[in-house]
C-alpha cells in the first residue's frame, strides 16, 4: 500500500516537473531549464506530452513615464458654464464659457492646474480665449470633457518672422511668416490652438487655417471676435513680412505642413 | 497611517458602478463585498453567456487593446496630471509599476495587431484621475474588471499561440488586481476561483462609465473669420 502510493507520489511528481519545463519553454524562460532538469523518468513522460505551445508575442520591459516637462493638457468645454476668479461658486464672475467657437467647432480650453474641495465639486484653471489676452479663470471639473494631450508647442519669433514648431522640446519645422503691420499687431503672448478649419472657399486664407484663443485688442470691425489665426495665403510673395491685421501667415505647403505635426491643443508663444 | 478603505474612497465611482451593476449587485453591496473580503467579488459571478458567433481573434485583441488603452491612458493621465506625486509613497510605487504594465500591453496588443489594429479612442475620466481617492477607487475596479474579461475571452481566442501568450497577460493583470485591493486594505485574493465573464458582459460594463467618449469635433469648414 505504501510502496503505491509512493510511486503515485512520485509519478505525480514527475508530471509536475514535466509540465513546468513545458511552460518555462513555452514562456521562453530559456535560462531555466536547466534548473529545472527533470528526473530520467519524467524525460520518458515529456516524451510523451505534445509540443508546447509557442506564445504569439512577449511582452517588452514595461517603462516608467518619461519627462512630463513638455506636456499640455487640453479639454472641451461640453456646457456653458460661469468662469469665476477663484475656485469658489462666490468667486467674481469673470466670463461665460462656451461650448462653441465662433467657427462652431467645440471649444477647448488649455488646463493650467485643478483644485480640489473635498466637501465640493474639483474646480479647473483655464486658459481664456477673451480680452486681455493672458487672462485665465476657474470653472467647474464637470463643465469639461476629457482631457487631450500635446507634446508640441508652436513659438511665433515677431522680430526675425519665423515659426518653429517643438516636440518634446526639438524643433521639428521652421517656417518664415508674415505678421501684424505697426497698425494691428499681432499680439505677444501664450496661447492656444483652439480649432482646424479647411475646405472652405477663401484663397485670400490658404487651403487650411487654424484658430487660435489670441485676440487682436487693435483690429476693431472684424466678425467673430478679431480671434487671431494661423493660416495659408494667396500672396507668398508678401512673406516673411509685417503684412496682416495681425493674423500670422504662411506659405501654402508650410501651413499644410505644420497641419501634419501641430495638433489642436498645442500651446503658442509668440515673443 | 492606514490605508483608506473602499467605502472611504469613494467619490466618482463611474466604473465601480458599472462594475457592480454587472456582477449582479447594487453599489453598496458592491462596496460591502469589496471591503469586508469575506465573499468574493467575483465569486458571484453568473455564468458566462457565450461569445455571440462570428467573434474572432482579431476581434477579441481589439477589444482587449481597447481595455488596455482605457487603463494605460486611465494611469499615465493621473502621473501626468500630479494625482500620483501627491499619493504615498508605497501607492506611487504602485500607480506608476501598473501605468508602464499596462502601456507596455498597448504596445505589444498594436503590434500584434499591426494594421488591423482600432484607432485610439477619445477617453473621459472625469474626475477619476484628478484625485487619490477616485483614482484608486477607479482603479480597483478596473483590474478586477480585466481579470474578469481575460478569464472569458482567453479561452475563445482560436489560435493556440495567442492563448498562450494572453495567458501571460492575464496572470500579471490578476496581480495587478491583488495589488490594487492590498492598497485599498482589502482581502488581495477573496474568493476561491475566479469566474469568467464574457466580451460583450464587460463591454457594457465598460459602456455605461462613459470613460471611452465621442472625440470633440475641433475641425470645421467655415469660412474663417479671423482678423486676417
Amino acid at each position: 500500500m505504501r510502496s503505491g502510493a509512493t510511486r503515485w507520489t512520485s509519478r505525480r511528481n514527475a508530471i509536475a516537473g514535466a509540465t513546468v519545463l513545458a511552460t518555462a519553454t513555452a514562456l521562453g524562460f530559456a535560462a531555466m531549464a536547466p534548473q529545472a532538469t527533470p528526473p530520467p523518468e519524467a524525460t520518458d513522460l515529456a516524451d510523451g506530452l505534445p509540443p508546447p505551445v509557442a506564445p504569439a508575442f512577449r511582452p517588452g520591459a514595461p517603462r516608467r513615464l518619461a519627462s512630463t516637462r513638455h506636456l499640455s493638457h487640453w479639454a472641451p468645454v461640453e456646457r456653458s458654464a460661469p468662469v469665476r476668479a477663484a475656485p469658489d461658486s462666490g468667486a467674481r464672475l469673470l466670463t461665460m464659457l462656451s461650448p462653441w467657437t465662433p467657427e462652431r467647432t467645440r471649444n477647448i480650453v488649455t488646463v493650467l492646474e485643478h483644485r480640489l474641495d473635498a466637501a465640493g465639486p474639483t474646480w479647473v484653471r483655464v486658459a481664456l480665449a477673451m480680452l486681455p489676452n493672458g487672462s485665465t479663470g476657474w470653472v467647474r471639473r464637470s463643465a469639461l470633457g476629457g482631457y487631450g494631450t500635446v507634446e508640441t508647442q508652436l513659438v511665433v519669433d515677431l522680430r526675425s518672422l519665423r515659426a518653429t514648431l517643438y516636440r518634446r522640446g526639438q524643433p521639428i519645422l521652421h517656417a518664415p511668416v508674415g505678421v501684424g503691420s505697426e497698425r494691428w499687431p499681432t499680439p505677444r503672448g501664450t496661447y492656444y490652438v483652439r480649432s482646424k478649419l479647411t475646405r472652405y472657399r477663401s484663397p485670400s486664407y490658404g487651403p487650411l487655417a487654424f484658430g487660435t484663443s489670441a485676440r487682436s485688442p487693435a483690429a476693431t470691425g472684424w466678425p467673430a471676435g478679431r480671434f487671431v489665426g494661423i493660416h495659408g495665403t494667396d500672396r507668398p510673395d508678401l512673406l516673411p513680412g509685417r503684412i496682416s491685421h495681425g493674423c500670422i501667415r504662411m506659405r501654402n505647403a508650410d501651413i499644410l505642413a505644420l497641419e501634419r505635426h501641430m495638433p489642436v491643443g498645442t500651446p503658442i508663444t509668440i515673443h | 497611517m492606514t490605508a483608506p478603505r473602499m467605502q472611504d474612497v469613494d467619490r466618482d465611482g463611474a466604473l465601480t458602478e458599472a462594475v457592480a451593476e454587472l456582477y449582479g449587485c447594487d453599489r453598496a453591496g458592491f462596496i460591502r463585498k469589496a471591503t469586508l473580503g469575506s465573499v468574493g467579488m467575483l465569486a458571484i459571478l453568473a455564468a458566462p453567456s457565450a461569445v455571440a458567433a462570428g467573434v474572432t481573434d482579431t476581434d477579441i485583441l481589439n477589444f482587449g487593446l481597447r481595455f488596455e488603452r482605457l487603463q494605460a491612458t486611465f494611469y499615465t493621465q493621473a502621473e501626468e496630471l500630479g494625482t500620483v506625486a501627491a499619493m504615498r509613497a508605497d501607492k506611487q510605487d504602485w500607480a506608476r509599476t501598473l501605468g508602464a504594465h499596462e502601456r507596455a500591453h498597448v504596445k505589444i496588443l498594436k503590434q500584434v495587431l499591426g494594421r488591423r489594429a482600432e484607432g485610439r479612442p477619445f477617453f473621459d475620466f472625469g474626475e477619476a484621475t484628478q484625485s487619490d481617492a477616485a483614482f484608486t477607487r477607479t482603479a480597483v475596479a478596473m483590474e478586477d474588471l480585466t481579470v474578469a474579461l481575460l478569464t472569458g475571452v482567453v479561452p475563445k481566442v482560436q489560435n493556440r499561440g495567442l492563448t498562450s501568450a494572453l495567458f501571460g497577460l492575464l496572470t500579471v493583470e490578476a496581480r495587478h488586481a491583488a495589488w490594487a485591493r492590498s492598497i485599498v486594505g482589502t482581502n488581495p485574493a477573496p474568493s476561491a476561483f475566479d469566474e469568467p465573464r464574457s466580451l460583450q458582459s464587460v463591454s457594457g460594463a465598460v459602456d455605461r462609465t462613459r470613460f471611452i467618449a465621442r472625440p470633440p469635433r475641433t475641425a470645421g469648414r467655415t469660412r474663417p473669420g479671423f482678423s486676417g
